[in-house]
């Protein structure tokens, strides 16, 4: 054995390495699991049909939009919507009632590497499953350009990186509500029903009410899934894209601020079941 | 006959004290409910735009269908899952023993035993649109049509049930199913628009492989008066038949149960 004491560098690597490697065993053996987890986001696909199915009935657009856009537009808003996933509220909620959080604060890193382990190697094994309904839907629909180019592909990486991270970190912070309130899951899910409303999965921004329109700027929801499709798709200047990775790191601040205030009042809140 | 309504009586009575005591969950699931019917017609108003047709169907009548999608969004939560979803459980642990062991049907007791409450709020909302938006359109439906949409509406529930229990019932053979019925849910979601908005071989699909269209379009077709005869006949053989098959498929199941132990 090396009796030289390790780097703190090294010693935080070797703990992601083997949370890394421990969950990821462990999502492959769901594998059947998250197959049928995939199918609870299947609004985007469902809206993709109808979408096409009015712009046939009008005769080849709709708005502007043919069959191929909306095929591009709501393929790339499904593809968001699977990468975002984060059900990290449930998992905190659980343990806080379990009582078996006190046994994660206790060990050498914080539990918040451990969820998110949880939640970056389950995109691992989702990954497959995605990239075939995404390529099934592109043979299917003759025409359709998912990605516009390599180079915003790069930066849809970066957008749906910075997306996943606000959405989990929401969903962190209702997971934490659980010190104080006994429901914090219920919470999560009226968090759903709102984004799957606002975030862009019943048709493009563009089709929403004018009012609703400047409401939507000032809220997360389209940030998550709307901006990132449309990124992917080219069909936002670079000015544009430049303005929404902007907005999106400062949701992410704001977030990120909540959240450390969450875990410092929280933890002092805390007494254990069974304590 | 009797004996079995007295049962159910008493099942619905144990199910609502237990369930008096999360009066919280009922306000949140309250709002949920009411948010996604938001959500749903903020859909409709969408897709609608510029066409004002809806694959045929004007938003009043669309309305209906969405009426018919939550009214059976919430008689799934309220009478199906919360029974049909044990059934994994049974197997896994073997409590299933008990059930098969009382001196009643043990298909009637596995989906009738439980009832949950705070779905309630969901049929109520379901019923409410499918009259609101039944009471918005040019022409009122006459007593026929009304019964003809009563009598769809029970048809299109057997089709419910009988794929549900159908699917809950595979956890005979592979035991960790409690998630299965999100692959009938998944597509269920389309049901809230009317079939005729999908393109031709999507239709097809939602009619025939996988019956959506006899659960929502139809017994709203048959409440607009825009019902075609064949449909009826149509949706009264899928109901019979799925009966049928779940009947089947109970006692082909339970063949293949040797409890948890042994």
């Amino acid at each position: 054995m090396n009796s030289q004491p390790m780097s703190p560098f090294e010693n935080t690597w070797r703990k992601f390495k083997a949370l890394f490697g421990a969950w990821l065993a462990h999502m492959t053996v769901y594998r059947a699991e998250i197959l049928i987890w995939m199918l609870s986001g299947t609004i985007p696909l469902i809206m993709l049909a109808v979408w096409i199915g009015q712009a046939q009935a009008a005769g080849g657009t709709v708005g502007g939009f043919s069959a191929s856009d909306f095929a591009a537009y709501f393929l790339a808003a499904w593809l968001s919507g699977q990468m975002i996933v984060a059900w990290v509220a449930w998992e905190i909620d659980f343990a806080i009632r379990q009582g078996t959080f006190s046994s994660k604060l206790l060990r050498p890193i914080n539990p918040f590497w451990e969820y998110f382990m949880q939640h970056i190697t389950e995109r691992f094994v989702r990954g497959p499953f995605i990239l075939a309904v995404v390529a099934l839907g592109t043979l299917l629909i003759p025409g359709t350009r998912l990605v516009a180019s390599a180079g915003h592909l790069l930066v849809y990486i970066l957008a749906i990186i910075l997306a996943f991270a606000i959405r989990f970190l929401i969903a962190y912070c209702i997971g934490l509500l659980c010190f104080w309130l006994e429901n914090a899951t219920a919470l999560d899910e009226l968090y759903f029903v709102l984004s799957i409303m606002l975030s862009g999965s019943f048709a493009p921004l563009d089709f929403y009410p004018a009012w609703l329109r400047p409401i939507l700027e000032f809220l997360p929801f389209p940030y998550i899934v709307y901006y990132p499709a449309q990124i992917l798709i080219g069909r936002l200047p670079w000015s544009e894209i430049a303005r929404v990775l902007l907005v999106q790191c400062v949701w992410l601040a704001i977030i990120f601020v909540l959240f450390s205030w969450l875990w410092k009042a929280g933890r002092r809140h805390y007494g254990a079941v069974g304590a | 006959m009797t004996r079995y309504w007295r049962l159910i009586s008493i099942f619905m009575g144990a199910s609502l004290s237990a369930q008096l005591e999360y009066r919280v969950n009922f306000v949140i699931n309250l709002v949920e409910t009411i948010l996604r019917v938001l959500g749903s017609l903020l859909g409709l108003i969408i897709l609608l735009g510029e066409n004002k047709s809806l694959g045929g169907w004007s938003f009043h009548e669309a309305a209906v269908v969405l009426g018919v999608f939550t009214l059976f969004d919430g008689l799934i939560g309220l009478a199906l899952a919360p029974n049909l979803n044990r059934i994994a459980e049974g197997v896994r642990t073997g409590t299933m023993d008990f059930t098969l062991l009382k001196p009643i049907d043990s298909q009637f007791l596995v989906s009738f035993r439980n009832i949950n409450l705070l779905r309630l709020p969901d049929v109520l909302l379901g019923l409410g649109i499918i009259v609101w938006a039944v009471l918005q359109s040019p022409i009122l439906p006459n007593l026929g049509n009304l019964s003809l949409g009563i009598l769809l509406l029970l048809c299109a529930y057997s089709i419910v049930y009988g794929i549900w229990f159908m699917l809950s019932t595979t956890a005979f053979w592979f035991v960790r199913v409690e998630n299965i019925t999100e692959l009938f849910m998944g597509f269920y979601r389309a049901g809230q628009f009317p079939v005729s908005v999908f393109p031709g071989w999507v239709r097809t699909l939602f009619t025939f492989v996988i019956p959506i269209a006899f659960i929502t379009t139809i017994p709203a077709q048959a409440l607009t008066g825009k019902l075609e005869q064949n449909s009826l006949w149509i949706a009264l053989g899928f109901a019979a038949l799925l009966l049928f098959l779940s009947r089947w498929f109970w006692r082909f199941a339970l063949r293949s149960y040797t409890s948890a132990s042994s």
